[in-house]
Formats: structure tokens, sequence, C-alpha cells
């Protein structure tokens, strides 16, 4: 079988893992780092840059870099409105429910987006192993619903990438914790990262890691605390900030926020708006306890759900940067009574635990096993628009459940179905999932038809339905429409368009190259024209080297590497008489340099073998 | 296949659950669809099923409550809170009262403790009932008892089932109090 990928696709960093004789290891890219930034940036002339090269144009082009689209998967536009309040983007005017944020004219919707990061792990993996790679295993919040864990799914196929299994970060970062520690027992996944929190409780014992419970927020992360800072210094700054200052803004809360990790005191300093104050540990503390608090809240429902209590746990796994944050190591060592074990490296265990679930998937390994649980519970609407559950949260999936449906009018041809997700009693406070149709009903007295409808939940946490009319054993059509996600035609049309990027992504490597290339020979030219041989190339071949030369430093500013390369041809061709003539004086040189040397070594040998 | 044939036990209710934690991990080991990634699509799709059909049945099985309602529907009979005994449901309604009053924040701390021992005290008489009438319909499974008295066990367990709702809402309710 081809090899499997592991990819942790993160609101702030993503990873690309792979198990090679039975241990995990991250694939670094090409600058030699593991952690490639999510961040994507949008140049004028189409091209698209990802990670840390991304990542050096936020302050500059805060329009077109786009970061932390993760929070945005699955969503529309009233779900992150208040996002949008403190980020530099531009929305498109159709986001209702698929947001679509503009770039240069152009609608991107965070699938799309999230497919360029993808893209660069997958080249980054195939350059490193040196094959061609499809198939992954990629990680979410384990909270994510029914339409996040689709738009993840999407933003792969979109990269080219067959996904083969959504898993939970907080399961895989378990795998990646089990595989190292053998541990059995209950243990707790606490798994604070830069835009979701998850919890999650398992049972590991022979190598079965069975999920008990989880619970989180799918809007809970750095970013928020990011967001507390960055509201601190709007509100204290005297000049009244454009959005074009948000990105060093927040670059600046970020960086006290960390520093704060290990120092009592920090700086937030923003030069441009005049603005700057100390920031101590007490009130970073006061000011993110809310915030900390809600993750507990989190946990305790987590344990209620699993019939726990906080001494059943016995090792608490603590993922996710922002477990870094002293505040948070304290908190959840109080409620679970006991150091967390923080040896993992909270950036890396969701990848190398995706890794590992990659092996088995591959076959690599069947003595490990995960059991993993939908998150929300699954329902219909019923009269009065009340939610009717039928596959609670917590449960193992895959999970099936079947619900009988029938006529209300006599003749009744259509019943309509609304899929829910989500704790409450009501429809209006729940999660609306998709809606279909049960058509082509035969015409029979209201009451009568029975049509049964199968509701499930796979491996990855997505449904999928199937209608059945008892009576005539028909099968019923049932076109699902999702409400917060793409159809089926139009990821099939982001693939297609996907294409033209993954030729202008060759494209604009290849101009790179040239350009590299280029330079080389541009700076061995200058050589060659302070060179003595110079002199003795007649005036013509001296002009065409100056006019190759001269053409080709033009070249090299335009976005075609075809034209960079004949230039470079050119000038190649131009000094090909000049390099042989300095070649042979060299050669020439060396080689008297040595005689003069060997005759130098040879004699005092002699002379010392004499004595 | 019914939940009691996924994993091969007869229709009772007295379930070891430490025999059935390990039968459901034993199975799982052999049914996931982690371990059909490279099969043919027909073969996925039935270790899909079969997982789903595995879970389903853990799940209910894994709750004497949802065990027992399995067990009456199968037989062909159904719990239904409608049908409990008035006397019962009056002494529900006392109790709703009573927690309406602690919602209300005119409760003492000792009323609102004497409330949770008498919803507590509802609840275990609740699980004794089910259990002994559970423990009955075994005896009569493993005597192979006629048609007519096992009718009438069934008819008992759907008695007792119907009241289940009612006892978790109390609790549930008094648990939510702001």
């Amino acid at each position: 079988m081809a090899r499997i990928v592991g990819i942790d696709l993160g609101t702030t960093n993503s990873l690309v893992a792979i198990v090679e004789n039975g241990t995990p290891r991250v694939i670094p890219g090409p600058d030699g780092n593991n952690l490639v930034p999510s961040v994507i940036y949008f140049g004028e002339n189409g091209e698209v840059l990802i990670g840390n090269p991304a990542k050096a144009k936020l302050i500059e082009k805060p329009k077109n870099t786009i970061f932390s689209i993760k929070r945005f998967m699955g969503k529309g536009m009233t779900d992150v409105k208040d996002d949008l309040a403190l980020l530099p983007f531009e929305v498109s005017a159709e986001s209702e429910n698929i947001l679509k944020l503009k770039v240069f004219g152009r609608d991107y919707t965070p699938p799309e987006i999230s497919a360029f990061v993808l893209r660069e792990l997958k080249r980054n993996a195939e350059a490193a192993l040196g094959e061609d790679i499809v198939n992954a295993v990629i990680t979410v919040p384990a909270y994510f619903n029914d339409a996040q864990r689709q738009a993840t799914k999407d933003a792969g196929r979109i990269a080219g990438l067959d996904v083969l299994r959504i898993v939970n970060e907080p399961t895989a970062a378990s795998l990646a914790y089990g595989l190292q520690e053998q541990k059995q027992g209950i243990v707790a996944v606490y798994d604070f990262g830069g835009g979701t929190f998850d919890v999650s409780i398992l049972k590991l014992s022979e190598g079965i890691f069975e999920v008990l419970s989880t619970s989180g927020d799918t809007h809970l992360g750095g970013d928020d605390i990011d967001e507390q800072l960055m509201r601190l210094v709007l509100a204290e700054s005297k000049t009244t900030p454009d959005p074009r200052d948000f990105p060093s803004i927040r670059k600046a809360t970020n960086k006290a926020k960390e520093d704060l990790s290990s120092a009592d005191e920090a700086e937030i300093s923003i030069p441009s708006l005049g603005y700057s104050r100390k920031l101590t540990r007490k009130e970073f503390d006061a000011l993110i306890t809310p915030t900390v608090e809600r993750t507990l809240k989190s946990c305790r429902q987590a344990l209620q759900d699993a019939g726990l209590k906080p001494g059943d746990v016995s090792e608490v796994v603590m993922v996710g940067g922002s477990t870094r944050i002293p505040l948070v190591r304290s908190r959840v060592q109080e409620l679970f009574g006991r150091v967390p074990h923080t040896s993992l490296n909270p950036d890396e265990v969701v990848a190398l635990g995706a890794a590992v679930q990659a092996d088995i998937l591959a076959g690599g390994k069947r003595d490990m096993l995960l059991l993993d649980v939908t998150p929300l519970s699954l329902g219909i609407e019923t009269m009065g628009g009340v939610m009717s559950k039928i596959i609670p949260r917590n449960s193992t999936i895959p999970a099936s459940a079947s619900e009988m449906f029938t006529t209300f009018v006599e003749g009744q041809t259509n019943v309509k179905v609304h899929v829910l997700q989500g704790e409450r009693e009501l429809v209006q406070d729940c999660r609306s999932l998709a809606q279909f149709d049960l058509k082509d009903i035969p015409p029979m007295p209201a009451g009568l038809p029975r049509i049964e409808v199968k509701f499930l939940i796979d491996a990855d946490g997505i449904l999928s339905v199937a209608a059945q009319e008892q009576r005539t054993g028909k099968y019923q059509s049932v076109a699902v429409k999702p409400t917060y996600g793409l159809t089926d035609e139009e990821v099939e049309r982001m693939i297609l368009e996907s294409f033209e990027y993954a030729e202008s992504d060759i494209e604009a490597r290849e101009v790179i190259e040239a350009r590299n290339e280029a330079s080389t020979v541009l700076i061995a030219t200058d050589k060659g024209l302070k060179s003595e041989e110079f002199a003795d190339l007649s005036a013509d071949e001296r002009n065409e080297i100056i006019a190759a030369a001269a053409h080709l430093q033009e070249t090299v500013k335009i976005e075609d590497h075809r034209a960079i390369r004949d230039a470079i041809e050119r000038l190649s061709q131009a000094t090909q008489r000049l390099a042989e003539m300095i070649m042979n004086s060299a050669i020439g040189k060396a080689l008297k340099n040595k005689r003069v040397r060997e005759v130098d070594t040879d004699e005092p040998t002699d002379h010392l073998d004499k004595h | 296949m019914n939940y009691f044939e996924v994993f091969g036990l007869p229709k009772t209710l007295n379930i070891d659950l430490k025999t059935l934690e390990r039968k459901f991990h034993e199975l799982s080991r052999k049914y996931h669809p982690d371990y059909f990634t490279t099969a043919a699509p027909e073969q996925r799709q039935q270790a899909l099923q079969m997982t789903a059909t595995l879970n389903d049945a853990y799940r209910t099985l894994r709750h004497p409550v949802q065990r027992a309602e399995y067990l009456v529907e199968l037989e062909g009979f159904k719990a239904d809170g409608s049908k409990v005994p008035k006397s019962f449901l009056m002494e529900v309604f006392e109790i709703n009262e009573q927690i309406e009053e602690v919602k209300a924040g005119s409760a003492t701390k000792e009323q609102i403790a004497a409330l949770r021992g008498e919803i507590e005290a509802r609840a275990a008489k609740f699980d004794s009932e089910l259990k002994s009438a559970s423990l009955a319909w075994d005896n009569l499974v493993a005597s192979s008892a006629e048609e007519s008295q096992r009718k009438q066990q069934l008819t008992k367990l759907t008695e007792i089932l119907s009241e289940s709702s009612y006892i978790r809402n109390l609790q549930r309710d008094l648990e939510e109090k702001p």
C-alpha cells in the first residue's frame, strides 16, 4: 500500500508526519522547520506563499495574508462576525452560509484556503520521501461538528489528497503518548491550541484506546487570549487604530503573552500607535481567568459524561501551545489533583499521533485500535420545533440509528427531514446540519407509509443518510443539502481550479530556481569582466557579454522562468570563450604551482631521509 | 441480527459488564473499519455497517435501563411514559413543585438536602425494582417458562420502565437549578 501521512492542520501551525520503522517523525519543510505556519499570502501577480514566507508578510500586507482560517471552517457569516471585527480580511457579500474571503477580487472559501497549506505539507512530504503522496489522515478538534469535519475533508480533496480518516486531535495525541509511555488506565487529554479547546477522557487497555467522553469549544484558544489583549490595547490606546494596525497589535500582544510564560512581566510596545505598557503575570492571569475557567468547565462535563471523578484519572496529558501558560497548568493540576504530563512536545504530538493512526490504516500496526466518539448529539426536528435526539453524544463511532417517518396528509409524496447537532431542546438552539426530502413516496392515506431513515455516523464523525419505504421496500432518493457546507459539485469545481494553482505553484518555484541560477551566473560574469583575459577578447565578444548580462539583469525581474532561462543561455553562450580562457590560465597556474610545490617538498624529504 | 445476538448472548438482563467489554474489544479488533482501509469497497462498507451495529449494541446493552427497554421492545412491548399509575404521577408532581421552589430560591439548605434525599430514594427504589424484575425474567428464561408467565413478566418490566424517564428528569432538574 502507498504511504499514508498524518497531518495536523492547525489554527496557527500545521505539520506532516510519517511512521518509519515503527516510530513516528515529523517531516520538516525545506527551511528545516517542523512547523509550517498556517498562513497564506496572495501576491498581486497571482503568486502564493505559504508558511514562514507568508508569515513574514503579515504586517506589510494584512489584507491579503490570511491566517487562522481554521476558525472559519464550516461556518457562515453570522458565526464569525465577532472575529472578523479584529481581522483585516475582506469578506465576500455572498457569505451567509459559507464564509468567503475576497482577495484581489476573487472569492475563497476556507477549505480552498486550507488546501494551500495542505498542498505545501504534501510537497514537503514528497520532497523528503521521494515519492508521490496521495493518502492522508488529517486531524480535527474533537469538538468539530459535522460541517467542520466535512470542510476539512473537502480541503484535503481540493489539495489532491485522499483523506482516509479524520482523527480527533486529543485522541491522536493519546496515540502518540500511549505508544511512548506504554501506559494503561484512564487518561485525560487537555488540548488547548491556537483556536480550539478539547478535552477527551480515554481508557487505555491492551492497545485499545477507547474514548469515553469528549467535550470542548471549537472557538476557544490562544487566538482568544490574543484578542483579549488586543482589546485591552485598543481600549487604552489614545489614537484610534485602523484595521491595518491590527497585525502589529496582534504581534505585540502575542509576544507579550508568550513572554509571560517564563517571565513575571512583559512589555507591549506598538510604536506606530505611540503605545507602550508593562503587563505583569498577575494582570495577565486576571484577564484570562474566565477563559481558563471555561476549559475547566468542559473538563468537569467530560468527567461527568464518562461517569468518573477527577481522582479516577491516572494521567493528564497536555497538548497545544496554550498549555505553556503557567495559569493553565496550575489550574489543570488543581482540578485533577495531579501534576500534568508535559514532556511531549505540545506542538508536535498531534501530528505524530496522526502518523500512528495512518500506520494503523496502512496495516502497519494491528495491535493498536482507536475507538472514538461523536462529540455532539445527533437529532431530527419534530413537531413544535423540538429536537429529538437519535444518537447521543459520546457514542462510539461508527454509530447508527433508525427512525420511522410517515405522512400527515392523504396522498402526500414528500416528507421533509431536518437533521441537527447539539445538546439543547429547541431546534433554534442547535446547529442545523442538513435538510432533505424523502421523495416519491407512493400515494397512500395519511400515516400509512412507513419510511425508515437510517442515519450513520462513520469513523470520521461524518453523517450519511439512507431511506427505505417499508411497505414497498423501495429505497428513497436522499439528496442531503448541507446547511453550512459545500456541495459535491462545488468541491469538484474547486479541485479543478486548484490545478491552476498547482501549475502556478510549479511556475513560481521554477521562477525562483531560475533566478537563483541567474544570480550565480551574473556573479561569475562580474568576475570575468574584471579578469585579465577579458581584455584579450574581441570588441564584439566584449560587447555581447555586456549586452547579454544587462539583458539577464532586466529579465530576472519578470515572473517568467522561460525568459530567464533564455537570458541565462544567451549570457552563457557569450561568456563561453572567456570562461575557457580563464579556466585554461587557471589550470596553467595551478599546474605551475603544483610543480613548484612538488619540487619543494621532494627535496627536503630526501634530505631528511639522508639524515 | 439483534444486539444480544451481536454479542452471542441469550436474551437475558443480567450481564457481566467486564465480560461485555472484553467481547466488545474482541469484536472491534475483528471488524473495525481501520483494518479494512485497503479492502474492496464492499468489504469496507460491510466493516462500517458491522462496527456501527456493534457500537450501537454495546451502547444499549451496557446500561441496565436501555438494555431492558431494548429487550421488551424486541418482545413486542413498549415502555410508555403516559401509562404510569396516577399515584406515581401525583408523587412526581409534588416533587416537581418542590424543585420549582428550590429554583425560585425560596428553599432552605435543609429543604434542598431533604429533596435531594427524596429523589435519590425514588431513584434507588426504581433501580431495585428493575433489578429484581430483571432477575425474575432471567429465571423464567433459564427455566424455559411458559409463554403466559413470560408475557406477565414483560408487562411488569414495561410498567417499571415507563417510570424511568420521570426519575431521570427529576434528577436532572434538581442538578440544573441555578
